[in-house]
């Protein structure tokens, strides 16, 4: 009985340290999701960036539909050009970027635009946008229509 | 007698040479090299002689660079934010692109960060010079013309090498980074070091 005890306790405390160290891993960035609906953005967020000059917007898309669909475009007033882009890493640690004719969102999946990887590319920004400003964003899905953003400025 | 003090000599001069020997292995060794270059509020200002006497962070980056550019510049801030308020740390940023990026606009970049005053220099300087520091600290750069078509004004991107150095305050290299992947800790961390 004693023994069942201490396996018990062995137990629960293994359970509890693989939970907490998963707690701490970032999402697959297809990761599997069950709540929602429709096409939902979430963590949206750009970069300052001086008139004339780049910027980028970052966020999460999940396909909360039940069917697969697809990231086509963006548009905003506050840059002349905005294009899906995705930097890369080269020979010799160096890093390049590459427009991206699309992005598919598997139906009830996650996929991430973040640093370094993909993300909405603000070409010739029509205005200064500083941390603490926003512009509107809108994001044109193949299925799913137009999803229109605010998207915060930050560091 | 004698021989007490040249032994209180020897063991001295032993800790010292061991505590100098603890730090941080330097990688390259600048003090010799000078660059003339130009700061966003146009002053003339010579690296690394300028910055001697204070540890430097360097990050290089260009300005029509939206992304990985991005995160050096802000990842240099955040260090700068999580230092004490009287560190003399200088945190600086040069561009590879000097033809696009003139003190103006770099001065604008800098605003847009939040980083147009001290201890933050963004460097600029005349093609044949900021070539040659390039070369100097190993940051490799090649124009790709990808959105050249895209638009009446002259737009090219960059690939580039990804990179801040850390530089003691007697212009040695001591640590070379991925300039926007690493964590701010690990520069905090080896910033102590020195």
């Amino acid at each position: 009985m004693k023994n069942i005890s201490l396996f018990a306790t062995l137990l629960f405390a293994l359970l509890f340290a693989a939970t907490a160290c998963s707690s701490d891993e970032r999402p697959d960035s297809s990761q599997q999701m069950v709540d929602g609906d429709g096409i939902e953005i979430e963590g949206a967020w750009a970069r300052p960036g001086s008139e004339g000059r780049m910027s980028a917007a970052y966020f999460l898309i999940t396909n909360f539909t039940d069917e697969d669909d697809r990231l086509l475009s963006a548009e905003s007033d506050v840059a002349q050009n905005v294009e899906i882009h995705e930097s890369y890493e080269q020979e010799n640690d160096m890093v390049g970027m590459r427009e991206l004719e699309s992005v598919d969102i598997p139906v009830q999946s996650t996929i991430r635009l973040e640093q370094g990887g993909m993300h909405i590319m603000l070409i010739q920004l029509t205005r200064s946008i500083s941390d603490g400003d926003s512009f509107e964003l809108t994001l044109n899905f193949e299925n799913y229509g137009e999803v229109v953003l605010d998207i915060p400025v930050r560091l | 007698m004698k021989f007490r003090y040249l032994f209180f000599i020897f063991i001295t001069l032993l800790i010292s040479t061991l505590l100098i020997s603890c730090g941080p292995d330097r990688l390259d060794d600048y003090s010799g090299d000078s660059y003339e270059l130009v700061n966003q509020n146009g002053e003339t200002v010579v690296f690394p002689d300028d910055f001697e006497g204070n540890p430097v962070f360097v990050g290089f980056i260009y300005t029509h660079c939206p992304d990985i550019c991005s995160f050096i510049t802000s990842n240099l801030k955040k260090v700068h934010d999580e230092l004490d308020s009287d560190d003399d740390t200088q945190f600086i940023l040069i561009t590879f692109d000097p033809e696009r990026d003139t003190p103006d606009v770099l001065k604008s970049y800098a605003s847009a960060f939040d980083m147009d005053t001290e201890p933050y220099h963004f460097l600029t300087g005349d093609t044949e010079t900021i070539d040659e520091l390039m070369r100097r600290v190993n940051v490799r750069t090649n124009i790709t013309d990808e959105l050249a078509e895209k638009s009446d004004q002259d737009i090219y991107f960059i690939n580039h090498s990804d990179k801040i150095l850390l530089i003691d305050s007697r212009s040695r290299l001591v640590f070379d980074y991925g300039g926007s992947m690493t964590p701010v800790e690990i520069f905090i961390e080896d910033h102590q070091k020195l």
